[in-house]
């Protein structure tokens, strides 16, 4: 314990010299948002910069820090002033930038965003005063953004470990007491007492027991686990020790889908500065706790993310859930006692065990302890990942927080496949496990999408339910029959070729399928259809008995068409087209045969944003009747 | 001692169940009906389906009674709408996917009534929509769920029947992924050659990587087709018979392992042959060729129905009477070296002691040869001390070290195979040695692929270990020929408290075999291996006990009690001279017209012809198992039932009834058995309680004086399996199919993956 003492206080004195830096630092977000976004292009041009320019400055890449729509995030802190964090970098603004503020000092306001300290710098606000931030409550996300993912010094410095170490001085049972006092339930969707997981799994007697990280994050669209191992893998593997500690595993696994490469590295080089720091292996800080911790690929089945199938996968056989009991508290991998946390639920136990169970059960609402990381994403100005207290309203997250959308809001969808779609009806309604089941959907991992008047619904249910149909592992019969024929049924409704009956098969399907599972998979396949049908009900019908389609999606039921009064005839659309479904002349209003048109949209787009008239090209669907 | 009692609530009904059982096991016990697709006794519950469903007060939701364990106090509910809603529903789409004309088709009554077909020109054929047509589980649960319609659009595969590998077709259209083929075979064979495949609506069932079954190592057990509850594997000699009208429970005679067989029979012919999981010589794991090689041979179109001569100018019809006479007159006042009598070490023990009595009534001497020995030839002896020591199969599962030599049970002795299979994963250390790669190489510590001329040296060098005399330097020298691996497991051999040597019938057929099967005696004698040998002769252990071998009367090899340990035998007594020309050779089941010398008339008594240059002057056919009742003694020394499922085949006799007319036709009064029963009666003085034996028969050791005189005649075809002399591979397709490809290429072998996981992570 005392090396690792040292190797803190050595740690604490780096992170001072970046607090108090003597040479400009400059921070680029580079986890896979920024990357896609282009941050690797970013710091390649900013070396060649400092190069160029004799210029010393350190770069750092950090992770994510939050706001994805901002990215590609560039932050330059200069010697004596604080933070400041430039969004939307380009190449072109970057120069700008490193010229203004790294070379001559001055910060480049017109593209900063926010600065890292309490107030205003320069007429920049404090980044954590921005309106997407300040109604977060950061605890699993501390530290992504401000910190180097690949360095375990930094994470030492803002008292990494110190959670475990508090842990190893107390028993298991006392690490068992401290998380059930916390009240945090897994993330990972379930929303299950964490504590009463490992309460049987410690009380079932066995030698070898095994503590697995589920980070299989298979819902479309969520990147909450993702974001967090990039950004700070350590948080995870701290939660996964002080949980093995906790349960008297020995070793640990980390299962991670192979989509996750830079998390997968991440996690590799987090694992070996453990070893070299002597926090994994045999008696670790001088405790009697041995851990061991192995990362294990997945091979792209989204029900690998469920418990058993997952387990199965690791014993290396085909990844399909199996029934319930045994409970893998019980027997689980290899028939060993077997607890499996979501990566969020392991990010969180640090900061329960840094600063108490009480801190924690302050946070949030009873009954529903603490926050959670969402993905906010969709039809929303401000899109990226989050973290709120639980309890926190819909309306709070995407009004404040998201900041509203632009065209009139149509409905949310949480919880990814397994959730469902909650209309205008719910904005007030407070997130949290138990309400979002009331109301037909479930919490799930975190993910949050919102709509507006240009989604269409029942596409919305067939893109979730094809997507299940597709993971379903195939053995039991409500799952892989069911589905295949509620995927046939919104087909057809989407191609105009439903009939009134469809919605009662739809829910008789639904019911059957939710009552005859094996697993969650099938269990909560049916939601996106049934929470649809509930709420939005008039857009079946229109589809059904209008083949209307009022957001103008589903291709079958709209038309495109030429506004001649409009058009300009300046042929950009022409251009375009791959059928040659528009023509014309120049100077004269063109003609749309709709016989030929792919409904791609391109025409629509180029009037819309390049051609003179602008609004020359409508999309049309059929009227509503009753 | 008195088993635990749950006390459960079965619709109202208080029940007794014991722990361990699953809810659906105590419903069925006392009778309540569940339906249920993927349950299957000696398979871990899977709980697929969703038939079986129940409502269980505490447990939220449809829990499925298969897998939920009972509990003391629990109340179940089997019957009430709810359940029965659902249960409708899961049908419903499983027969979406699942072609069910059956169910539907109006004209159902018509075709089965008058078999007719829909083509012009009048074929009676019957309904041919679907193999299992009546035997169905599928239909059944229809049935008894009660379904009458369903309105859901059909989403049948349209995959074409693979029919391309012998045995058994596969329609996968009709499969409903109950997992019982995949789980039979990689949790109760140990073979996993079947697989799922795809997820989703894709999901389909087969060998990985689109192998052929032969390639993925398929033994064709057909443990999968007894499984399937559907039409998607059905056999190809029997799938449309329908329902079978009988079973009868019988001994397989193929091989000296014995195993039992449930023959399906229609009025007039054995259809299909099942296992039985309950019986105990090898808990239903059975091979190929009991499994599906019986129909073929049995109601062969090339069998004998009637006796027939030799005549100029081709072969005459004639009756028993007429055979009978010309054999006994043949026969009458030859002198002992003017006749050879050969009998088939196969036939049943009844069978076996009338032939030695009649032999050496009738010729007069000990001169009694078998195909046996003409293949171990002046090993035979060594053979059979071998077998008198053979252990029962189940203890090969106990074993800590094993090694298999001359020995591969991917189409025989599967009992053998699996156990071995179910020791080493329970981390037993095995050492296969054989002339080709076997299906254990890949299980084993160290296999050796070599000529069978170097097999001696092998077990010399392992001999030389388990000595521990000068291991260092036999180490250092073993590692240089044949590599580290020998030495690992010699030395897990020298730790192990027991260890199993696996005897194959690859021995029977090696150079050296003296000295192998010397080997083989040293390790069982001075370092307490224990032996348990796939002997192909089925019936040795009776040849001997019956006392149809030279100079050992019936009897005369039985250990009667524990002090009875061996008896003597003149080496050159036991010799059969090949060389003399005789006057008159009678075959009992035997085929080797080859290696035997000239004579004037040559007597055939068996059920089917064999390619020769020799054509015997008299056939006289014979009822074969199927068809007569008796009994053998297997290689554990068993004595097991062999009952009479089908009617003789035309006018054919057993072998015991024909050697007695003639014996009574030539005027010898001893052979006075009317039937089965009485010779069983006289085979009861010398094995007591006989038939009904409940304890194995043991035997002496036979202590030989001075050496057998070398036949040198004997090709032991050791791999090449037969029945009575004739090869299963000239008479039933399948096996000739798979016996060609018995041996895989070193390259096909390298890029199977394993087939058990029994490395943890």
């Amino acid at each position: 314990m005392n090396k690792l003492k040292k190797k803190i206080s050595e740690a604490k004195r780096k992170w001072e010299k970046i607090e108090d830096n003597k040479e400009p630092i400059i921070y680029v977000g580079a986890a896979s948002c920024g990357r896609a976004a282009g941050a690797l292009e970013l710091i390649d041009e900013t070396d060649r910069f400092i190069q160029e320019n004799n210029v010393s400055a350190r770069l750092i890449q950090v992770g994510c820090i939050g706001p994805c729509y901002l990215e590609p995030l560039v932050d330059i802190k200069m010697p004596g002033q604080p933070r400041v964090s430039y969004s939307n970098v380009n190449i072109g603004l970057l120069s700008k930038i490193l010229k203004s503020h790294l070379i001559e000092g001055t910060p480049f306001s017109k593209a900063a965003i926010g600065n890292f300290s309490n107030d205003t710098f320069m007429d920049i606000p404090p980044f954590f005063e921005l309106p997407m931030l300040k109604p977060q409550m950061r605890i699993v996300l501390r530290n992504c953004g401000l910190i180097d993912p690949e360095d375990i010094d930094h994470y030492l410095a803002k008292d990494g470990y110190q959670g475990l170490m508090n842990a190893l001085q107390t028993s298991p049972e006392d690490v068992i007491g401290v998380v059930r006092q916390s009240g945090i339930r897994g993330r990972g969707g379930a929303g299950f007492p964490t504590f009463k997981k490992w309460t049987v799994c410690r009380n079932t007697p066995g030698e070898q027991k095994y503590l697995i990280c589920n980070a299989d994050e298979g819902d479309p669209g969520a990147f909450m686990n993702r974001s967090l191992i990039e950004s700070d893998a350590h948080a995870v593997l701290e939660g996964m020790m002080i949980a093995g500690y906790a349960i008297g595993a020995s070793k640990g696994i980390i299962y991670i889908r192979a989509e996750y490469p830079l998390a997968i590295e991440r996690l590799k080089k987090a694992i070996n500065q453990m070893k070299e720091y002597g926090l994994l292996g045999k008696n670790i800080l001088g405790s009697r706790f041995s851990f061991d911790v192995s990362i294990k690929e997945g091979a792209g089945a989204f029900v690998c993310g469920e418990e058993t199938a997952l387990i199965a996968s690791i014993e290396g056989k085909r990844g399909a859930p199996r029934s319930r009991p045994p409970f893998p508290a019980i027997s689980g991998l290899f028939g060993c006692p077997t607890i499996i946390n979501n990566v969020e639920t392991l990010g969180t136990l640090p900061n329960i065990l840094r600063n108490g169970a009480d801190w924690y059960s302050r946070i949030g609402k009873e009954g529903n302890r603490g926050t959670k990381t969402f993905s906010l994403v969709g039809k929303i100005r401000r899109t990226g990942l989050i973290e709120v207290q639980l309890g926190t309203t819909l309306r709070e997250i995407i009004f404040d927080i998201g900041g509203g959308v632009q065209k009139p809001f149509k409905a949310i969808q949480t919880g990814g496949p397994s959730g469902g779609c909650l209309s205008e009806e719910f904005l007030d309604l407070a997130v949290d496990y138990e309400s979002l089941a009331s109301a037909g959907s479930i919490m799930g991992s975190g993910g949050l999408i919102i709509m507006d008047e240009d989604t269409c619904v029942v596409d919305v249910a067939k893109y979730f339910l094809d997507f299940t149909q597709k993971e379903s592992c195939g053995k039991c019969i409500p799952c892989r029959v069911g589905t295949r024929h509620m995927v046939e049924i919104l087909d057809r409704i989407t191609h105009g070729e439903g009939v009134p009956e469809d919605l009662l098969t739809l829910r008789t399907l639904g019911d059957t399928i939710k009552k005859g599972a094996l697993c969650g998979l099938g269990q909560t396949a049916p939601n996106p259809v049934l929470t649809t049908l509930r709420y939005f009900r008039n857009e079946y019908l229109e589809h059904i008995r209008d083949g209307r389609c009022r957001a103008i999606v589903c291709k079958d039921l709209i038309e495109y068409r030429v506004i001649k009064e409009k058009c300009t005839g300046c042929q950009s659309c022409v251009r375009v087209c791959p059928t040659g479904a528009i023509s014309g002349p120049r100077s004269e209003p063109h003609n749309l045969d709709v016989t030929k048109c792919i409904k791609c949209r391109s025409c629509y787009e180029i009037c819309r944003f390049e051609a003179i008239a602008g609004d020359a090209i409508i999309i049309r669907t059929a009227e509503k009747r009753s | 001692m008195t088993k635990k009692i749950i006390h459960i609530t079965i619709n109202n009904k208080k029940l007794d169940a014991h722990p361990g059982q699953t809810i659906l096991q105590a419903a069925r016990e006392h009778g309540i009906y569940i339906p249920s697709l993927c349950a299957m006794e000696h398979l871990a519950s899977y709980g697929a389906c969703r038939l079986c469903v129940v409502e269980v007060d505490g447990l939220r939701g449809f829990p499925t009674s298969c897998t939920t364990p009972v509990e003391e106090g629990m109340v179940i509910r089997t019957d009430t709408m709810e359940v029965r809603g659902l249960r409708q529903e899961v049908l419903k789409l499983l027969l979406s996917e699942h072609p069910a004309s059956c169910l539907f088709c109006g004209e159902k009554e018509e075709c089965k009534q008058y078999m007719g077909t829909i083509r012009k020109v009048g074929v009676i054929t019957g309904c041919r929509y679907c193999p299992n047509d009546l035997r169905c589980e599928l239909q059944q649960i229809a049935e008894n769920i009660g379904l009458t319609e369903t309105s859901y659009p059909v989403y049948y595969k349209n995959f074409p029947v693979e029919k391309y590998d012998p045995f058994y077709d596969r329609d996968y259209n009709l499969c409903i992924l109950c997992g019982r083929c995949v789980r039979v075979c990689s949790n109760v064979r140990l073979n996993g050659t079947l697989s799922f495949k795809q997820r989703g609506r894709l999901t389909t069932i087969g060998p990985a990587f689109d192998r052929s079954h032969i390639e993925a190592g398929c033994e064709f057990c057909g443990a999968c087709v007894t499984a399937c509850p559907t039409g998607a594997l059905s056999t190809k000699v029997s799938k449309w018979y329908g329902r079978p009208d009988t079973q009868i429970g019988s001994t397989c005679n193929y091989c000296a392992m014995g195993c039992k067989l449930l023959l399906q029979t229609t009025k007039t012919e054995v259809i299909d042959a099942l296992p039985d999981y309950s019986s105990p010589v090898e808990h239903g794991i059975i091979c190929v060729k009991g499994r599906f090689g019986i129909t073929e041979y049995v109601h062969s179109p090339l069998r004998y129905g009637v006796p027939r001569e030799m005549t100029p100018i081709g072969y005459n019809d004639i009756s028993w009477e007429e055979a009978i006479e010309k054999a006994a007159s043949k026969l009458t006042g030859l002198k002992p070296d003017e006749c050879l009598f050969v009998v088939s070490p196969q036939l049943l023990n009844e069978d076996l002691f009338a032939a030695q009595k009649f032999i050496r009534q009738i010729k007069g001497s000990e001169e009694i040869a078998s195909s046996f020995i003409f293949d171990l030839d002046d090993d035979a002896i060594s053979y059979i001390n071998l077998i008198s020591d053979s252990e029962p199969i189940e203890t090969i599962e106990k074993a800590q070290g094993v090694i298999a030599i001359g020995f591969d049970s991917t189409y025989g002795y599967s009992a053998i195979g699996v156990n071995v299979k179910k020791a080493v994963q329970s981390g037993a250390c095995l050492l296969c040695i054989n002339s080709f790669e076997s299906n254990l190489d890949m299980l084993s510590e160290a296999s050796f692929v070599m000529d069978t001329s170097k097999w001696a040296d092998m077990l010399d060098l392992i001999i030389g270990f388990m000595s521990k005399d000068k291991i260092e330097k036999r180490l250092a020298g073993s590692v240089k020929t044949f590599g580290k691996d020998i030495d690992s497991a010699c030395k897990v051999f020298l730790r192990s408290p027991d260890n199993v040597l696996i005897v194959g019938p690859g021995v029977i057929e090696a150079q050296n075999r003296d000295r192998v099967l010397g080997g083989i005696e040293r390790l069982k004698n001075e370092f307490s291996w224990r032996i348990v040998v796939a002997c192909p002769y089925t019936n040795l252990k009776g040849m001997l006990a019956m006392g149809a071998y030279p100079c050992f009367k019936p009897g005369d090899t039985i250990r009667q009690h524990e002090a009875d340990k061996t008896v003597e035998l003149r080496g050159e007594n036991a010799h059969i001279d090949l060389k003399k020309k005789r006057k008159l050779i009678y075959l009992i089941g035997d085929t080797s017209f080859d290696i035997l010398p000239d004579c004037d008339y040559l007597i055939y008594q068996n059920a089917l012809p064999v390619k020769s240059s020799r054509a015997p002057d008299l056939i006289l056919p014979v009822s074969l198992f199927t068809e007569s009742s008796g009994t053998i003694i297997n290689i554990e020394g068993r004595v097991l039932q062999v009952k009479e499922a089908v009617a003789p085949y035309m006018d054919s006799k057993p072998d015991w009834w024909i050697l007695k007319r003639i014996a009574e036709k030539i005027g010898r009064p001893g052979m006075k058995f009317n039937n089965v029963g009485s010779i069983q009666g006289e085979i009861k003085k010398i094995i007591k309680g006989f038939p009904a034996v409940k304890r194995r028969v043991e035997f002496k050791r036979i202590a030989l004086k001075g050496t057998v005189k070398k036949h040198g005649q004997g090709m032991p075809a050791a791999w090449k399996s037969s029945y009575r002399g004739v090869l299963l591979g000239d008479v039933v397709s399948g096996i000739k199919v798979i016996e060609s490809k018995r041996m895989f290429s070193v390259q096909e072998r390298a890029t199977r993956a394993p087939l058990i996981e029994w490395r943890a992570i």
